[in-house]
């Protein structure tokens, strides 16, 4: 008798085939048998008119220290999602002396968006320096599985110190940075993050901005001799032409060391609508020279958040506003009361009160926001205050300390007709969900939903089973997860089982899960009826369960 | 160079700097609205150039308007000027 038998559901095995309907079995944590009539099982799975998938693997999320007081993830296990890589943009929680631990926290609560709390409260099992410390620390309460990056700032901080953010490395530095990269692989580490990019709670750039190419490309053969491990890179996105000279020289990297990279984000914009088209050319040019350079792009549209506490460029096409949003807090709050200034803001809007530009608007959040107004459009809140769309949005500022978040959805990213085409690119790696991170600013969780109701069902840019494998069977094989990523006799169960016709993310909406009370935005699933990681159910009907099967992986 | 010592650039070498031509806005990584700034360099070639808010609002002050659309036909120096005061400041 098998363990658990799922039955008579479309499966979709991950690697692009139509799907077929059968049966799947699960013995030991494995997939045992995929067919029909297959034998009975202790516990049974009904998936009738339902696919039946591997479990979705998300390439780029900060859970590290999420991992420490939620083994489950949350939310991302409800949307499918049974493997996580954390530790990207150079930054992860090990290796790391314990004289060093402020100043890594300051870099997570600049990226993450997370409160001091969090770190004090929850890290009572701090109890880790090394790689392994820290894998062993969390490994016991997962239920979503791990495959760790190793964050080059923290390789540069254990070895250099203080100094790690002040200058280039010594030959001996460096070489002392390679036997470290190298123990941490061998206590499974996926790969080596690095960023040209980030800052820390300072505004200072992070450890891995000081180094040289010579360091750069000595961690690089370490990779390489390690059996051919990812280095995953944030580039200067905001600039396609240096972008793309990092392509090169990851190109080159590659290449010379045998491993992949990948870098991200990629997205589009309406302001510059030949940068995503160019960056991704040059990856074909360099993947047709035999380089392995994976760009990875989102699939959700970027939302544009802002409050009149911190002036926002959303409002710049209004000069009006910009007079009085761009004055310090204290004069600012005065306009904002001033009936004359708040006619002369609301005349700047148009003749329709500013329904066009604000109606749409959503109350996301904010500490001062009014629960009665939060998801809801400012349109609707407005004709009920018997106010216009511009106008409440002053006046409901105004009644909370300015301290209100609205948030104008689609803000980028988010013409289907270009991005369609993009992701279905072979070439493009789906993933830059960045789960786990920027919790105050925006939810990161269901992109592999979004995937499904936008590009599957609406635009028709994927077959479900394409868009399957893009986020299975693809992301296996480009960070060489050789154990997971498909529906196959012998790999480890990890299996989805979805509604292809409602599959989706919800609404967002703002909770206050974070230790220490801290704010984060969050999306749920829809359409998702099962999630098992390694042979046992951790979401099923709705709820989690109290099953911990996750495990690291690389 | 003038009598008191400033910089005198003579309108030649005005006509050789690379001059803004539009400002769009668009969505950052991040959820922030960003500005792109488009600079026309003298060979003709057009480039962008991102603005976060501070520094978006610092070249507005800078160019001393409050409309997005009077940053065209500004030097880029402008936008050097915006980015040192903001980041002074």
């Amino acid at each position: 008798m098998f363990d658990i038998v799922i039955r008579n559901g479309l499966v979709v095995d991950g690697e692009g085939g139509p799907g077929v309907l059968a049966d799947l079995a699960i013995q030991d944590g494995r997939i045992a048998a995929i067919g029909q009539n297959l034998g009975e099982g202790k516990q049974t799975l009904d998936a009738t008119g339902r696919v039946v998938a591997p479990g979705f693997i998300d390439p780029h999320t900060h859970f590290d220290a999420q991992l420490l007081w939620d083994g489950q993830a949350r939310p991302a296990l409800e949307h499918g999602v049974t493997s996580v890589i954390p530790g990207n943009c150079s930054l992860s929680l090990a290796p790391l002396k314990i004289a060093d631990r402020a100043t890594v926290v300051g870099m997570f609560q600049q990226i993450e968006e997370m409160p001091p709390e969090a770190f004090t409260e929850k890290f009572a099992k701090w109890t880790w320096e090394d790689f392994a410390g820290y894998c062993a620390a969390i490994e016991p309460d997962l239920a979503i599985n791990v495959a760790p990056l190793v964050g080059h700032s923290l390789i540069r901080l254990w070895v250099m110190g203080a100094e790690s953010q002040q200058r280039a490395a010594t030959a001996d530095e460096i070489v002392a940075m390679q036997a470290l990269l190298r123990q941490c692989l061998r206590d499974r580490a996926i790969g080596l993050s690095t960023s040209f990019v980030d800052v820390d709670a300072n505004g200072r750039p992070v450890p891995s901005r000081f180094a040289e190419f010579a360091e750069l490309d000595a961690l690089c053969q370490v990779l390489g001799e390690e059996g051919g491990k990812m280095l995953q890179v944030v580039p200067e996105f905001y600039d396609a032409d240096i972008t793309i000279a990092r392509i090169d020289q990851l190109a080159d990297f590659s290449l010379k060391h045998g491993i992949p990279t990948t870098f991200s984000p990629v997205f589009d914009s309406h302001a510059t609508p030949k940068a995503a088209p160019r960056i991704l050319d040059r990856v074909a040019e360099q993947f047709a020279r035999g380089a392995r350079v994976w760009p990875q792009m989102q699939t959700r549209p970027i939302d544009i958040s802002f409050s009149m506490l911190n002036p926002s460029l959303f409002l710049a096409r209004l000069p009006r506003w910009v007079r009085v949003l761009r004055q310090p807090l204290e004069q600012r709050i005065a306009a904002l009361n001033d009936p004359a200034t708040r006619a002369s803001m609301i005349a700047d809007c148009g003749p329709d009160g500013g329904e066009a530009m604000f109606g749409r608007l959503v109350v996301r959040g904010g500490d001062r926001a009014p629960e009665a107004y939060v998801g809801r459009r400012l349109g609707d809140i407005a004709r009920e205050r018997g106010e216009g769309a511009a106008e409440a949005a002053i006046k409901i500022s105004c009644e909370n300390g300015l301290d209100v978040a609205f948030l104008a959805a689609n803000g980028g990213h988010d013409d289907t007709g270009r991005i369609g085409p993009m992701l279905a690119n072979p070439l493009v790696h789906i993933g830059a969900s960045d789960g786990g991170a920027h919790l105050a600013s925006f939810s990161t969780y269901g992109d592999t939903g979004y995937l499904f109701s936008e590009f599957v069902r609406a635009s028709g840019d994927f077959t479900l089973e394409q868009a399957v494998k893009k986020i299975t069977a693809d992301t296996a094989d480009i960070w060489g997860i050789k154990d997971r990523g498909r529906l196959k006799p012998g790999l480890a169960a990890d299996v989805v089982v979805f509604d292809a016709d409602t599959i989706a993310r919800l609404e967002e909406r703002p909770v206050h899960d974070v230790p220490g009370n801290g704010l984060r935005y969050i999306r749920s699933a829809t359409g998702v009826d099962a999630v098992l990681v390694n042979g046992a159910v951790v979401y099923a009907d709705g709820a989690y369960t109290d099953a911990r099967p996750g495990a690291i992986c690389n | 160079m003038s009598a008191d010592g400033a910089v005198v650039r003579t309108a030649e070498a005005i006509a050789r700097e690379a001059i803004i031509v539009g400002a769009e806005l668009a969505a950052a990584h991040d959820g922030q609205a960003e500005l792109v700034v488009s600079i026309r360099y003298p060979n003709g070639v057009v480039g962008h150039v991102l603005l976060d808010a501070d520094a978006g609002y610092a070249l507005m002050r800078s160019c001393e308007i409050d409309d997005l659309g009077g940053l065209a036909g500004q030097s880029w120096r402008k936008i050097l000027e915006g980015v040192k005061t903001c980041s002074t400041s």
